[in-house]
């Protein structure tokens, strides 16, 4: 009986653990495409551009974040490759003037106050530290959302890349010597 | 082999015992708080580009520049243009917002009983408008409009009839003014801070007393005392008898005022003795100059003159009309009450709370908050030249709120849609002075800028300074006598000046000690042992105006014989007792 006992416990941790580390993350995480199969690899390698390029800093010192349309559009007004992405970007977005409805994996809580221009521009560091080989990847991975929080997967690092909650912020002002109040980041 | 109840709690711990070691339990946690972040109600800050807006606020005479950071149309952080703000102003852009803000009144009903009132008034009896800040172009109005109601009369706290100059005081002696505490600009008061002794003479001791280089605790109600002695015109043996402090420290002042000068000498009104006593230290155009006042139209010059509230006969006044909704000084309820008529009296109120004189008033009707409003500021106390500067609203007013020039002017029957542009047309036709943009930093002389462009840059942030006014002939030696007043073993002081209520300095005393709360009380060691209480002691507070129960600290740093209570609109200093509960 006592090996029936210890087997049947074992049973039952291992379906724990099998579904914990299998089945929880099929559960709560819904994933959905990007609007548009975006290369940032052609755009790095056949174009020569740079993250900031797209990706610019306003005049008053803000960060743009993700490009808007019309961003896109000045070198897409009309088809510059043969891609099918291409193609039906222009169709379905460039020439209806529609914004693509692009699904941010940094998008961080409203009581967070992040700014690029001192991480990136005072701080010298690389946009890769935090987003990841995201610029010289072909195409997007899927944007996986949490059901029940509502954040990307993206934020809890992944494949070396550090991940953007606050202990990852934390650990790392702590690393490089830096500030970390509370204020600095919840204003 | 059955499977038994025992089996399956084996099983059932195996998977508990499994699930600690997965990361689901400790995910689902956090996602739980992440996901209550995003409930419906709790608010979001603005996204999206930032701009910079410009204007003054109007929580306080003092009207400093503000830079306001907005995301989009809203504003987002507030900042100080020639050097900083007050913790009042910092928070300004929450205070549309607070659970107090009114935001609907009886408005129909109010013009009713207002006109019914009117028509219904004697020969005797009067139409008022008390209004806390005067000296704006809505005070102007205001007048206008009272000098076309039959006995209409405009109320106003006495103003202070000349201005400082602090950049040009050595010396400054406080008599009780918070001078570091919103007396007057805070910006100009800190950037002269350093080329001035400061001895604060006060009863407690104040942010400016514990700022000052030198406190001196003095009886409550001794002010006006000290004044007469450093002047010579009250023997020191009984202003020594008076204040508490030792003839010594009084000759010891006396000579630091007239060896260390320019002196200059201040109480929170600049009374008829304070100005005589500057002028008796040779301060005359050197630290105190004449009120400068901007050009107003000249068909305004008829206007109804502004009356002090003692100067109104008591029992007179039928309809009461008062503008709360720019701070000020507030005069004591008891006061104002004497003046209505027996039998029921009409008071309307237009604020932003019903915290002030809309706890006594039949009708309370909202008015716009700071950053809401359009207004202008009169000159602050320290302003040695006349100057115009709007307050222009940063965010849109929601719908039912009043504007009291609007109503006031109503009740008279009195066109005045833009009596805002009108003044500044007629300081623009002045010729005088200059238009400063706080954008770019610049100045204009008035004469090289259009009329239009004038009034476009003032509603843009932009600041009218005129020229300083020469102080000409000094105003005669007159004291007045200081009243020798039985002081009562227990008096109760307001800790400061009600001039604003932000939500982030209410809540201060919510958290911590560090402002006192409406149920605390603040005594000297000494009088706490007279009372019978003990730190943290609950008892009840008696005032003239009525009792309170209050919870008691002790503090040092209050004379013996003041209870310290926390300010309230309308507050007056008076005897008071401590009994223990």
């Amino acid at each position: 009986m006592k090996i029936r006992g210890k087997i049947l416990f074992l049973a039952g941790a291992m379906t724990a653990l099998g579904a914990g580390w299998a089945g929880f993350p099929r559960v709560i995480y819904r994933s959905r495409p990007q609007p548009v199969d975006f290369s940032h690899k052609v755009h790095a390698e056949k174009a020569g551009s740079q993250c900031e390029d797209c990706h610019a800093f306003r005049d008053d010192g803000s960060f743009a974040g993700i490009p808007a349309l019309d961003k896109c559009a000045g070198c897409h007004a009309a088809a510059m490759g043969t891609t099918a992405a291409e193609k039906n970007f222009i169709e379905q977005y460039v020439t209806p003037q529609r914004e693509p409805q692009w699904a941010a994996n940094a998008r961080q809580p409203e009581n967070v106050y992040f700014s690029h221009a001192v991480h990136v521009k005072r701080g010298q560091v690389k946009c890769e530290q935090c987003h990841g080989p995201q610029g010289s990847s072909d195409r997007l991975p899927p944007y996986q959302v949490d059901r029940i929080s509502g954040y990307s997967r993206d934020i809890w690092g992944a494949g070396g890349r550090p991940g953007m909650t606050m202990d990852d912020c934390v650990a790392c002002h702590q690393k490089q010597g830096l500030e970390h109040s509370c204020l600095d980041c919840h204003k | 082999m059955t499977t038994t109840r025992r089996d399956l709690l084996r099983f059932a711990g195996g998977a508990a015992f499994g699930a600690f070691l997965t990361p689901a339990p400790w995910r689902l946690i956090t996602d739980t708080a992440l996901w209550s972040e995003n409930w419906p109600g709790i608010p979001r800050p603005a996204r999206g580009e930032i701009r910079t807006k410009f204007t003054h606020c109007s929580l306080c005479p003092a009207g400093c520049a503000v830079r306001a950071r907005c995301v989009g149309q809203q504003p987002v952080a507030l900042a100080g243009v020639f050097g900083g703000l007050c913790p009042f102003g910092v928070t300004a852009h929450h205070l549309p917002y607070h659970p107090a803000r009114l935001r609907q009144g009886p408005v129909k009903e109010a013009a009713a009983a207002v006109a019914a009132a009117i028509a219904k008034c004697g020969p005797r009896e009067r139409v008022a408008v008390l209004d806390l800040r005067p000296g704006r172009t809505a005070s102007w109005t205001y007048r206008r409009a009272m000098a076309g109601v039959r006995n209409g009369t405009y109320i106003a706290p006495a103003q202070p009839p000349v201005s400082v100059n602090l950049a040009n005081a050595r010396t400054v002696l406080s008599l009780g003014a918070p001078l570091l505490d919103g007396w007057c600009s805070p910006a100009n008061a800190f950037a002269a801070r350093d080329r001035f002794r400061l001895i604060q003479a006060e009863p407690v001791e104040s942010r400016t007393a514990s700022l000052a280089d030198t406190w001196l605790p003095i009886r409550t109600g001794s002010e006006q005392a000290l004044a007469l002695s450093l002047a010579g015109a009250l023997d020191t043996r009984d202003a020594a008898e008076r204040t508490g402090l030792a003839e010594r420290q009084i000759v010891d002042l006396a000579r630091e005022l007239k060896e260390n000068g320019p002196a200059l000498v201040i109480d929170c009104r600049m009374s008829q003795n304070v100005v005589a006593l500057n002028v008796d230290l040779g301060s005359w155009g050197r630290t105190i100059v004449p009120r400068p006042e901007a050009p107003v139209p000249a068909a305004w010059k008829t206007a109804a003159p502004p009356a002090e509230l003692a100067a109104v006969p008591d029992g007179s006044i039928r309809v009461l009309l008062i503008d709360e909704s720019a701070p000020g000084e507030y005069l004591p309820w008891n006061e104002i009450q004497k003046k209505l008529v027996s039998g029921n009296p009409l008071v309307v109120a237009f604020a932003c709370s019903r915290e002030g004189y809309g706890q006594h008033a039949q009708f309370v009707l909202p008015a716009a908050a700071f950053p809401e409003v359009t207004d202008d500021l009169p000159a602050a106390v320290d302003a040695v030249a006349p100057g115009f500067r709007l307050a222009t609203p940063l965010i849109p007013a929601p719908d039912g709120l009043v504007n009291p020039v609007d109503f006031v002017a109503g009740v008279a029957g009195l066109a005045a849609p833009d009596a805002l542009r009108q003044r500044a047309d007629a300081i623009h036709a002045s010729g005088k002075g200059k238009l400063v943009t706080y954008a770019d930093g610049k100045s204009a002389a008035v004469k090289e800028v259009k009329a239009d462009e004038f009034w476009k840059a003032l509603n843009a942030g932009a600041c009218w300074t005129g020229d300083a006014a020469q102080p000409g002939r000094a105003p005669g030696r007159d004291f007045s006598p200081a009243a020798e007043a039985a002081v009562p073993a227990l008096t109760a002081v307001a800790a400061e000046l009600a001039i604003a209520d932000s939500p982030l300095m209410s809540k201060v005393y919510q958290e911590s000690n560090l402002r006192l709360g409406p149920d605390r009380v603040a005594m000297h060691p000494r009088s706490a042992r007279e009372c019978g209480v003990e730190d943290g002691a609950k008892a009840t507070l008696e005032t003239s105006a009525g009792q309170r129960r209050v919870e008691v600290m002790i503090d040092s740093g209050i004379c013996p014989g003041v209870v310290l209570v926390a300010a309230r609109p309308g507050f007056e200093p008076g005897q008071a007792k401590v009994v223990r509960i």
